[in-house]
C-alpha cells in the first residue's frame, strides 16, 4: 500500500446465478452491479436476500467451483493507461477459471459482518494481525512497519497497536477489521454491514473511515439492512430480495417505490431510525400481584475487591400480567446480567427476585424457564437440533402432553417459519434464527418473558412479526421485559421504559 | 505495466510429487519403526532401560509423525486447516478429562476423526500427529503417541471415504478394528518408552496380565486390545453424530464429503422451496 | 533470561537433554536432569506452572508405575515380599524408579520449554525454518483456542438452561446434556472456521512464495553455534548407546 492515491479500478459483475452445493435452489440470480471509483454503491434488502453472498463473491470469498456453482462474470477495469486484465467468465463448468483469493484482495477488499472474521486470531497484537497479510506477500519488513503506521492511521487505530486485538470494542474491531483488508491496497472496498450493532460512538467512527476512503477514490460496495444515514449518502442503490435484484437506481427513486418495503429493508427516516409509529398506550391496571418483583437487588462479579462498585445497586423493579416494560441505558451498564438474574442465571447478592409472588432462590434455571422464558442475543447458542420443528418441540411435551406439537406448529406460524419445519436451524437467515429461538420461547406461553436486544439482526419483516408476537403474549395477560439499545422500538412498544445507569434502574 | 494474474496457476507436477514423496518416507518411518521393535523387542526390556528402543520408537515415530505433518499441511484447504485448532481442542480437553477421571478410555481423538470424516484421511493423519505434537505442550507424555494417533485419523478417513459413516450402526464397527490397529501399533511406545501406562485404569489391566507371566510387551498389547477398540467404538460413534447434527451447505463446503458421497445415510436436511 | 533466548535455542536444548537422557539411561542422570529442569523453572519464574502441570502428569503415572511393577514383575528375582500372585521384587522396584525418573525428566523438561516459550516468537522462528506456514498457524490457533471456547461452552449452558434444560444427577441426564451442549458448541466452531478460511485464503494464507515476519526474533551467531553443538552431542550420544548394544559392545 502507498500514500499516493490507489489505482482507480471499476468493478463489474453480472451474476447470472449462484448457487451453494448441495442446495436446489440458487442463492443469487441476475444481480448486476458497478463500482466506480470514488462511489458509493449501497445493496440493500432483508436478512437471506442474499447481500453477504453477493459481497463475499465480489471479494472473492466465495469462488465458484469450490463453494458452489457460478454463471455470469466478473470483471476489473484499470483506469487511465493500464493494461486491461481478461474478463473472468463462469459457465458453472470444470473449466472456469480460478480466482486467486489473495490477488483479488488486493483489487477488491471484503469486510465480512462479522469483524472478528476477517481476524487470523493468531496474532496477539492489532499491528502484528495488521502485518498478517503483508508477511504472507513477503514484504520487506521495513516496508512492513511502514505500511502497518499508515493504515493505522487510515483507519485511526494508531493509539491502538500494541493492544490485544480481542479486547477491542466493537467500533474499533470493525476498523481493524477494515484496516486488515486495506493493507492490500485495494481500489474497491465491499463492507458487509459496517454500522450493525454498534453504539453512537462507534458509527460515527466507521462512518468517517468510509467517507475518507471515498475521497481517496476508493470504490465502495456498502451491503445495509437499513436505509440508514451512510446508506442515503450513496449515489446508487440495489434492492435485493430473495437472491434477485427487484430495483437499482437512484435513493429517492426507490424510496418512492414498492420494491423496497417489501424487500425486507429496514426504511428508517433521516432523523431517528423506525419504520413503527408510537402510540399511547394505557398501561394495564396493576393486579394483585406483580408477574416479575425484584427487590432490593444487588450484583457485582468481582465481589473480591471492595473497592470496585456493584453493577446493579438496590434494584427495584414490578412488571405487572400484560405489561410491556423496556430497559434501556448505555452499552456495559448490565442490562443482560439484569435480565440474567430474572431466572437465576446469576444469583443477586443481596435482594429478592420473585416470579408470580414465589422467590426463586435456590430453583434451578430449567425449572424457572417453565415460567419465565429468556431469549438470549446470539441465536447460535440456543439452537441444537437437527430440524425447526424438533428445535420448537424439544422439551414441549413435558409441558403440554399431546398437545405439544399443535403448540409448536402454532408457534413457528406466529414468527412466520410455518413452511420451514424440516429445514435445519442454521440454515435459516440471520433474522430466521432470531425468531425460531423467540418461538422455541413463546411456545411454552411463559407467565414472563424477558429479552435481550430482540431488535438486533432482524430485518423489517422480522421486527414486524416481533411487534406482533410481544404484543400478543402480554394481550394474553404475560408480562414482557425488553433490554434494547433501540430507543424507538422501546417508545413504540412498551407501556413503561426504565433505564439503567451507573448502577440504579429509574423511571423516565 | 503488466497487470498481476488475477486467477489461480494450475498446479505444478514437482511440488505434488516432493508432497507425495515425504508422505510415503513418513508412513515407511512408522512402519519401519514399528517392525524394528516387534523383531528386537523380547531380549531388551527386562535387562535394563531399553533404551535403544526407545530412542528408536521415539525417533522413528516422531520422524514419521513429522513428514506426514510437513507433507501433508499444504495440500489442505485452508478451510481444513482451519478446522484442526477446532478438533486439536476437543482432542486435548476430553483426553485431559478422560486422563484423569480413572476410566481405561481415553476418548482423546473425536476431533482427529471429525475431520478425517469431513476430509479425507491424509488430513486426518495430519490432524492426529499435529494433535499429539500440540498436546504435548501442556502434556508432554503424549508427544511419542504421535505415530499411532496419525494412523487413527488415516483409519477413519479410509472408512468414510469406503462408505462406513453413511449408516449409523457402520461407524462403531470402523472404530472398533481401528482400535485393534491402533492398540497394537501405540503398545510399543507404552513399554520401551515409559515402561507402563499412565492411566489407573488401564495401569490395573497391565498389572493383571503381568501377574499371569506375561511380558511388559505383551500385557501392554493385551490391555490395548481391551481398551482401544472399545474406545474408538465410542469415539467413532460421537464423532459420527456431530457430523449428522452438522447443516448440509457446511458439510458440503468439503470436496471430500461431496465426491465419495459420505454421509449419504444421513437424511438430508430438506430445503423448503 | 530464557525469553530472551531464540525459540528455535531453546527447543534444540530440550530436545538434545532428552536425547542425550535416553541414550544414557541410568537413573542418576534423568533424576540430575529433572532436578536441573525444576531449579531452571525456578530461576525463569515458572516453576509454580511447570511443577503444577507436571504433578497432575506424573503422580498417577508413578502410582501405576509403582503398583505395575512393584507388585508384578514376572522377571524379578529378588522377592522382598510376597502375597499370593503379588511379589514385590528389587528388579520391579528399581525398574518402576528407573522409568519414572526418566518420565520425569522427559516431563519437566519439555514443560519448561513450552511454558517459558512465546508462541508468537516460536512461530516466528518456525516460519524462518521454512515449515509450513500451516503449521504455525495450528499451533498457534490452539493455544489461543482454548479459552475462547471455554467461554463459548458457558454460553451455551446458559441458554439452554434458559430454555428448559434441566441437568439431572444421573449420568444419562449428564450425558444427554453434554450431547446437547456439544451440538451448538461444535456447529459454532465449525461455522466459524468455514468464515475465517476464507478471510485467510483473501490475506495470502496459501500463497506459495517466501514469506517475511514482522515479529522480530533474536538470533545470535553464539546461540546459533550453541544449536550446532548440541544437536552434534545429541546424535554422539545416540551413536555411543547403538555401538553399546551391538554384539560384542556388551548389554544395553
Amino acid at each position: 500500500m502507498n500514500s499516493h492515491k490507489p489505482d482507480a479500478v471499476t468493478l463489474r459483475a453480472a451474476i447470472e446465478s449462484f448457487a451453494f452445493h448441495g442446495d436446489s435452489r440458487p442463492a443469487l440470480q441476475g444481480v448486476d452491479i458497478v463500482a466506480a471509483p470514488g462511489t458509493l454503491t449501497a445493496v440493500l434488502g432483508g436478512s437471506g436476500s442474499g447481500k453477504s453472498t453477493l459481497g463475499r463473491l465480489l471479494g472473492g470469498w466465495l469462488a465458484g467451483g469450490r463453494d458452489g456453482t457460478l454463471k455470469g462474470r466478473l470483471q476489473l477495469e484499470p483506469g487511465g493507461q493500464q493494461e486491461a486484465w481478461q474478463p473472468l467468465v463462469f459457465a458453472g463448468a470444470d473449466t472456469d477459471p480460478q480466482i486467486d483469493p489473495a490477488a483479488w484482495a488486493e483489487q477488491v477488499g471484503y469486510v465480512p459482518q462479522d469483524p472478528a472474521a476477517m481476524l487470523s486470531a493468531v496474532r496477539a497484537t492489532v499491528e502484528e494481525e495488521l502485518a498478517f497479510g503483508l508477511e504472507n506477500r513477503g514484504t520487506e519488513r521495513a516496508e512492513m512497519v511502514r505500511i502497518v503506521a499508515e493504515a493505522a492511521r487510515r483507519t485511526g487505530l494508531a493509539g491502538l497497536l500494541e493492544r490485544d486485538p480481542a479486547t477491542l470494542s466493537g467500533g474499533e474491531l470493525r476498523r481493524l477489521a477494515v484496516g486488515c483488508a486495506i493493507v492490500a491496497d485495494p481500489a474497491v472496498l465491499v463492507l458487509d454491514e459496517p454500522l450493525a450493532s454498534l453504539d453512537v460512538d462507534g458509527t460515527r467512527t466507521v462512518t468517517e473511515l468510509v467517507t475518507a476512503e471515498l475521497a481517496r477514490g476508493t470504490a465502495v460496495v456498502l451491503l445495509s439492512q437499513s436505509t440508514d444515514a451512510l446508506a442515503r449518502s450513496a449515489e446508487h442503490w440495489l434492492v435485493l430480495d430473495g437472491g434477485a435484484a427487484t430495483a437499482a437506481g437512484p435513493p429517492d427513486r426507490l424510496l418512492a417505490g414498492e420494491e423496497l418495503a417489501s424487500s425486507g429493508v429496514v426504511v428508517s427516516e433521516p432523523s431517528g431510525p423506525h419504520p413503527v409509529q408510537a402510540q399511547p398506550r394505557p398501561c394495564p391496571a396493576p393486579g394483585d400481584v406483580p408477574a416479575l418483583k425484584l427487590e432490593g437487588v444487588s450484583f457485582g462479579f468481582d465481589t473480591k475487591n471492595p473497592g470496585r462498585p456493584l453493577l446493579l445497586e438496590n434494584v427495584d423493579l414490578d412488571v405487572w400480567p400484560g405489561e410491556i416494560v423496556a430497559v434501556t441505558g448505555p452499552n456495559g451498564a448490565g442490562k443482560s446480567t439484569l435480565l440474567r438474574l430474572f431466572n437465576g442465571l446469576l444469583k443477586p447478592l443481596r435482594g429478592e427476585v420473585r416470579i408470580g409472588g414465589e422467590a426463586i432462590a435456590g430453583v434451578p434455571t430449567g425449572i424457572i424457564a417453565r415460567r419465565l422464558g429468556l431469549l438470549f442475543q446470539h441465536p447460535h447458542d440456543q439452537l441444537f437440533e437437527r430440524t425447526v420443528l424438533r428445535e420448537v418441540l424439544f422439551g414441549l411435551d413435558r409441558v403440554f402432553g399431546d398437545e405439544a406439537p399443535g403448540r409448536a406448529a402454532d408457534a413457528l406460524a406466529a414468527v412466520g417459519l410455518g413452511a420451514a419445519g424440516s429445514a435445519h436451524p442454521h440454515e435459516l437467515s440471520g433474522s430466521g434464527q432470531r425468531l425460531l429461538a423467540l418461538a422455541t420461547v413463546l411456545a411454552r406461553e411463559p407467565e414472563v418473558l424477558a429479552l435481550d436486544e430482540p431488535t438486533v439482526a432482524l430485518d423489517a419483516h422480522g421486527l414486524k412479526r416481533l411487534s406482533a408476537t410481544m404484543t400478543a403474549a402480554a394481550g394474553r395477560g404475560a408480562a414482557v421485559v425488553l433490554v434494547t439499545h433501540d430507543l424507538a422500538f422501546a417508545r413504540a412498544h412498551a407501556h413503561r421504559l426504565v433505564e439503567l445507569r451507573d448502577g440504579v434502574l429509574a423511571g423516565r | 505495466m503488466s497487470q498481476p494474474s488475477l486467477t489461480l496457476p494450475t498446479p505444478g507436477q514437482r511440488a505434488g510429487r516432493n508432497r507425495r514423496l515425504l508422505e510415503i518416507l513418513g508412513a515407511a518411518a512408522i512402519a519401519g519403526t514399528f517392525i524394528y521393535l516387534v523383531l528386537t523387542q523380547p531380549a531388551d526390556i527386562t535387562g535394563g532401560l531399553g533404551s535403544v528402543s526407545a530412542l528408536v520408537a521415539l525417533g522413528g515415530f516422531l520422524l514419521g509423525a513429522v513428514l506426514l505433518i510437513v507433507g501433508v499441511l499444504p495440500t489442505l484447504p485452508t478451510s481444513t486447516v482451519v478446522l484442526i485448532p477446532v478438533a486439536l481442542v476437543l482432542n486435548i480437553v476430553l483426553g485431559q478429562l478422560m486422563g484423569t477421571s480413572g476410566l481405561p478410555f481415553y476418548l482423546d481423538a473425536i476431533g482427529t476423526v471429525l475431520i478425517a470424516v469431513l476430509a479425507g484421511p491424509a488430513a486426518g493423519a495430519a490432524t492426529g500427529a499435529l494433535s499429539s505434537i500440540v498436546w504435548s505442550f501442556i502434556n508432554p507424555t503424549v508427544l511419542p503417541f504421535a505415530a499411532g494417533a496419525a494412523l487413527i485419523g488415516f483409519l477413519a478417513g479410509t472408512a468414510a471415504r469406503y462408505g462406513l459413516f453413511r449408516r449409523f450402526y457402520l461407524a462403531p464397527v470402523a472404530g472398533f478394528v481401528t482400535g485393534i490397529v491402533a492398540g497394537v501399533v501405540s503398545a510399543p511406545i507404552a513399554a520401551f518408552v515409559f515402561g507402563g501406562t499412565s492411566g489407573a485404569g488401564t495401569g490395573a489391566i497391565v498389572s493383571a496380565f503381568r501377574a499371569m507371566g506375561d511380558t511388559l510387551l505383551a500385557a501392554i498389547t493385551k490391555q490395548a486390545l481391551i481398551s482401544d477398540p472399545m474406545d474408538k467404538a465410542i469415539v467413532f460413534t460421537i464423532a459420527a453424530l456431530l457430523v449428522y447434527a452438522l447443516p448440509r451447505r457446511t458439510t458440503f463446503q468439503f470436496p471430500f464429503v461431496r465426491r465419495y458421497n459420505v454421509l449419504a445415510g444421513k437424511e438430508p436436511a430438506k430445503r423448503n422451496a | 533470561m530464557a525469553p530472551r533466548l531464540n525459540p528455535l535455542t531453546t527447543l534444540t536444548a530440550a530436545a538434545a537433554v532428552l536425547v542425550i537422557t535416553t541414550a544414557a539411561s541410568s537413573w542418576a542422570v534423568s533424576l540430575t536432569v529433572a532436578g536441573g529442569a525444576a531449579l531452571l523453572a525456578g530461576v525463569t519464574g515458572t516453576a509454580r506452572r511447570v511443577l503444577l502441570a507436571a504433578g497432575v502428569i506424573l503422580a498417577p503415572f508413578w502410582l501405576s508405575l509403582l503398583l505395575m511393577h512393584g507388585l508384578f514383575f514376572p522377571e524379578g528375582r529378588t522377592v522382598l515380599a510376597s502375597w499370593g500372585p503379588a511379589r514385590i521384587t528389587a528388579e520391579g522396584l528399581g525398574f518402576a524408579v528407573d522409568m519414572g525418573l526418566r518420565t520425569s525428566a522427559f516431563v519437566l523438561v519439555l514443560l519448561l520449554f513450552s511454558f517459558s516459550v512465546r508462541v508468537p516468537e516460536l512461530v516466528a522462528a518456525l516460519a524462518v525454518l521454512r515449515l509450513p506456514p500451516q503449521f504455525g498457524y495450528v499451533l498457534a490457533s490452539t493455544l489461543m483456542l482454548a479459552p475462547i471456547i471455554a467461554a463459548r461452552l458457558e454460553k451455551v449452558r446458559q441458554a439452554q438452561e434458559s430454555r428448559g434444560l434441566v441437568v439431572g444427577k444421573g449420568i444419562g441426564n449428564r450425558l444427554g446434556a453434554a450431547r446437547l451442549q456439544m451440538v451448538p458448541l461444535v456447529l459454532g466452531l465449525v461455522h466459524d472456521a468455514g468464515i475465517r478460511a476464507q478471510a485467510l485464503d483473501a490475506r495470502g494464507f496459501r500463497r506459495t512464495g517466501p514469506r517475511t515476519t514482522y515479529t522480530q526474533v533474536r538470533d545470535s551467531r553464539a546461540q546459533r553455534g550453541f544449536r550446532i553443538l548440541a544437536v552434534l552431542l545429541a546424535v554422539a550420544a545416540v551413536a555411543v548407546r547403538i555401538a553399546a548394544s551391538l554384539p560384542g559392545g556388551g548389554q544395553a
